[in-house]
């Protein structure tokens, strides 16, 4: 839906109004998506699994369902960029978990995107945004990406003058909001859509949640190797990461093995200048890993093994065998939750 | 500008400083649901501050297995900043800009707290895992190493590093520092023995784990110190202390504010009632002048009305008298007429002179009649005038003694006394009204052969002239009515007479500031006594210039 953009724009408009209007409908008839609660019904393992470090996600969470509405329709409108050829959709995927499945995202009219563009879904539960950690809200990021000329070129006051020169916009805006289409009204749409991108209800959730059969026995088996290989020592939490920043390589070198280096690499020293953060990165969430091949700051890893691999060496000093390996990613496979029912 | 203008005015400006503070001091109103929620954020910031601590201890002693409840202890701090930034607007400007300022320093700490902790999660994530898994790995090896002599070297060396380790784990100084050292280096130095034992990458594993243990202890331990020791708690008691100082300091302005505003309510209160007072008070003056004048008018109207009346009355009795009184000698005169016509042919002399006689009595008599009414009514209407003029007032009253004494055929004798000085200034014609009429009177209501005693005394101030009669009297409750005209007493009907004369006397003697007085005691007599000025001249000096009529 979101990447076979049709070409001529008054088509893509119309398209936009029928998805809004008709996602607008299917909230209203479903009681508002997310804010409905759902019942786990199965035996109770909780004793057994004792003091975790990973939580399920809610199953619930506070956003604006309208407003999230109308910010889902301008995630895929080009005319927020200055020059009205991109969108968030160009760079985030739904059908890739909303990252890209390209080690660097290709834009026409960008330059290449200097690192591997992560997913958008469970933002809201992240500390701080971006590999380096920039940003330290959904506000301050998207604001950034909006100015940054070689992301979205633009900014929320160019932004609205040209959605209103469209009048379906003027008017889902003035459905929406009192003071209709204007550029915080813009900006916090968008803010509402990405919050709303939450994913309940991964077979692992319902693990913790004491439903023993909803994983395997090998994504169990995987999960205690999780733990004990020390992956949860960083990997935790309930994004499991997101929440800390850890230095690539800590028991060998990655850049030297992978042969080149560039700027991006320096992560978050980038940002903080610190001598101590040359090469660190936030720690990324697992949450729907599966979807967002591929894996890290650059994109180096293709799949999950691999990832899996990569980790357990430069990270862990380790190497896994191969029954261990696809027990851990067996694991990582359960953390693929639900987005608005459906599972992903 | 009178008084009532400047109290309106005054109530006018009460009223406007009054609404213009009660208008302050609502936009300043305390919100006592924001200030709860605003002192409650500030109790807030402490504990969240401890929790924090709290989390970053049970992190390092790996009693926390996630970084969750750090991250959520910081992003609560960073929430509760913004909040605070909003001040309660009770407090007033300066109170917020203070509020701010320490909100700005506690911020700068938080910051810096914020930095350590990520600092803290960076080591500690991998401090924790070494400390986990340096035992099991150095344990494992050993295991395997044991099974050779030469292993038996590494197994022993390993577990000197394990020992060392655990020294330092429990107390880092120096001393366990260099005791890791150098069982590190020991067992670096039996890597060939490793080698051969294929235990060489494992053998680089354990000293990798244990130098990350020697290197990041130390320095977590140094940033947990450092978090701990980031003045946030201290800021925000004063933040609390400084809170609490502009909170009371707003509520004393608010109670002075409230005093005012009740002061100036009272004011405009009291302002207002006197104004109305005021007005109330003039109104009801305005009226009762009214009422007065009404009431003025109303007794003028009645005065008037009663005037009217009386002439009313006076002008009926007046004509009812006339005719009466015209129609007697009017038909005497027509008798006679009448007589004369038919009868004088054959009647003497002596009868038709009696006829004529009669006819001339009795026009005579209208003409005197008409003269009283002529002058009773100038007097009324008030324009009797008296002329005064030299006058020999003996002469005078002798020649009207006989004039009398003469029309009544002598049927009364006339005793005439007259005494002092006889040249007074009087007016002539009045005085002859009033003595000829008080004279003709006496001798009318008095028997045939009676004496009539009229003493006149002039002396240097004024002329009393007293007329005495033996006649029939007056009733005693006919005398106040005695001097109006028409008015006859009661025992008089028999005579004849106009009911004028003592009328025409009043009259006349008022006209020259004259006063009479009467006695008289019924069936043996009447006195009159009338008192004249001697002399009118500067009265009719002063009234001559007027119309004579």
């Amino acid at each position: 839906m979101t990447r076979n953009r049709p070409v001529i724009s008054s088509v893509r408009c119309l398209a936009a109004v029928f998805v809004s209007l008709t996602v607008l409908a299917c909230l209203n008839l479903f009681g508002c998506g997310l804010h409905e609660k759902r019942h786990e019904s199965e035996p109770v393992e909780l004793d057994s699994l004792g003091e975790q470090p990973i939580e399920p996600l809610p199953l619930t969470v506070d956003f604006d369902v309208a407003q999230a509405a109308l910010g889902e329709i301008l995630f895929a409108e080009p005319r927020l960029s200055g020059d009205s050829k991109v969108a968030c959709t160009d760079c985030h995927h739904a059908e890739h978990g909303w990252a890209d499945d390209q080690p660097h995202s290709r834009v026409v009219g960008r330059p290449e995107s200097p690192v591997n563009v992560p997913t958008m879904y469970n933002v809201r539960f992240l500390y701080k945004l971006s590999w380096g950690g920039k940003y330290e809200s959904l506000e301050a990021h998207i604001d950034a990406l909006m100015t940054n000329p070689k992301v979205m070129a633009s900014s929320w006051e160019i932004a609205t003058q040209h959605l209103s020169e469209l009048s379906s916009y003027r008017q889902l805006f003035a459905a929406v909001f009192r003071d209709g289409l204007t550029p915080s009204n813009l900006r916090q749409a968008i803010l509402d859509y990405e919050r709303s991108l939450v994913t309940p209800n991964a077979p692992f959730d319902r693990y913790l949640r004491g439903n023993a059969q909803a994983v395997s026995p090998e994504a169990k088996q995987g999960y205690a190797l999780f733990k004990s290989y020390g992956c949860a020592s960083c990997h935790q939490g309930m994004a499991i990461g997101g929440n800390v920043f850890e230095r690539l390589g800590v028991l060998r070198n990655f850049f030297d093995d992978r042969g080149h280096f560039d700027n991006a690499d320096l992560g978050r020293f980038n940002i903080t200048k610190r001598e101590q953060d040359r090469f660190v990165f936030r720690v990324p969430s697992l949450r729907n890993v599966a979807l967002t091949a591929p894996y890290f700051h650059d994109g180096s890893a293709a799949t999950l093994e691999d990832a899996v691999t990569t980790m357990a060496s430069y990270q862990l000093g380790r190497e896994l065998s191969e029954p261990d390996r696809s027990a851990v990613v067996a694991f990582l496979r359960s953390l693929t939750g639900e987005y608005r029912g459906n599972s992903l | 500008m009178n008084e009532s203008g400047v109290l309106r005015a005054s109530l006018a400006i009460a009223a406007a400083v009054f609404l213009a503070l009660l208008a302050y001091s609502a936009l300043h109103a305390l919100d006592y649901g924001e200030e709860e929620a605003y002192s409650r954020d500030l109790r807030r910031v402490q504990a969240a501050t401890a929790e924090l601590n709290e989390r970053v201890l049970k992190s390092r002693s790996a009693l926390l297995s996630q970084y969750d409840p750090l991250v959520h202890a910081l992003r609560d701090l960073h929430a509760l900043h913004e909040r605070l930034k909003r001040v309660p607007e009770f407090l007033g400007r300066s109170a917020a800009l203070d509020m701010r300022a320490r909100l700005r320093d506690s911020e700068a700490q938080l910051q810096q707290k914020d930095e350590l902790v990520e600092d803290f999660k960076t080591q500690n994530s991998v401090l924790q895992n070494s400390l986990h898994y340096f035992p099991i790995l150095a344990n494992s090896v050993i295991d395997r190493a044991r099974v050779t002599p030469a292993g038996a070297t590494v197994a022993s060396r390993i577990q000197a590093l394990i020992s060392a380790i655990m020294l330092f784990d429990t107390a880092a100084d120096t001393e366990s520092t260099s005791r890791v050292q150098s069982a590190q280096v020991d067992l670096s130095n039996a890597k060939q023995a490793a080698q051969e034992l294929q235990l060489n990458h494992e053998l680089e594993l354990i000293l990798a784990h244990s130098q990350i243990i020697l290197e990041r202890k130390p320095l977590t331990d140094g940033l947990v110190k450092q978090i701990l020791a980031v003045p946030l708690p201290r800021i925000a008691l004063a933040l609390e202390e400084a809170y609490s100082l502009h909170y009371r300091s707003a509520t004393d302005r608010a109670l002075i504010l409230r005093q005012i505003l009740f002061g100036l309510a009272s004011i405009t209160i009291v302002l207002g009632l006197t104004d109305v007072i005021l007005r109330l008070r003039r109104s009801a003056l305005a009226l009762e002048l009214a009422t007065g004048e009404l009431r003025q008018a109303n007794a003028a109207l009645a005065r008037e009305r009663e005037k009217e009346r009386q002439l009313g009355e006076l002008k009926t009795r007046f004509v009812s008298m006339t005719s009466h009184e015209f129609r007697t000698p009017l038909s005497v005169i027509v008798s006679s007429t009448d007589l004369l016509e038919n009868y004088s042919d054959r009647w003497d002399a002596e009868r038709r002179s009696d006829h004529l006689e009669r006819i001339r009595s009795a026009a005579g008599s209208m003409d005197r009649m008409l003269d009283d009414i002529l002058l009773i009514g100038r007097a009324e209407a008030g324009v009797l005038r008296a002329s005064p003029a030299q006058l020999n007032l003996d002469e005078f009253c002798r020649n009207l003694v006989e004039s009398l004494e003469h029309s009544s055929g002598r049927s009364h004798s006339i005793r005439y006394s007259f005494s002092g000085d006889p040249q007074v200034t009087l007016d002539e014609r009045l005085l002859s009204e009033v003595v000829g009429n008080l004279l003709s009177n006496a001798l009318k209501y008095s028997p045939t052969g009676s004496q009539v005693d009229f003493d006149v005394d002039a002396n240097d101030e004024q002329c009393k002239f007293a007329v005495e009669d033996r006649g029939i009297g007056i009733p005693e409750a006919d005398i106040p009515r005695l001097f109006v005209s028409f008015f006859r007493a009661g025992n008089a009907n028999q005579i004849k007479g106009s009911g004028l004369g003592l009328a025409v006397v009043q009259k006349a003697l008022d006209v020259q500031n004259g006063t009479i007085e009467v006695q008289s005691r019924l069936g043996q007599g009447t006195k009159f006594v009338v008192l004249v000025p001697r002399d009118l001249g500067p009265l009719a000096a002063s009234k001559s210039s007027s119309n004579e009529l």
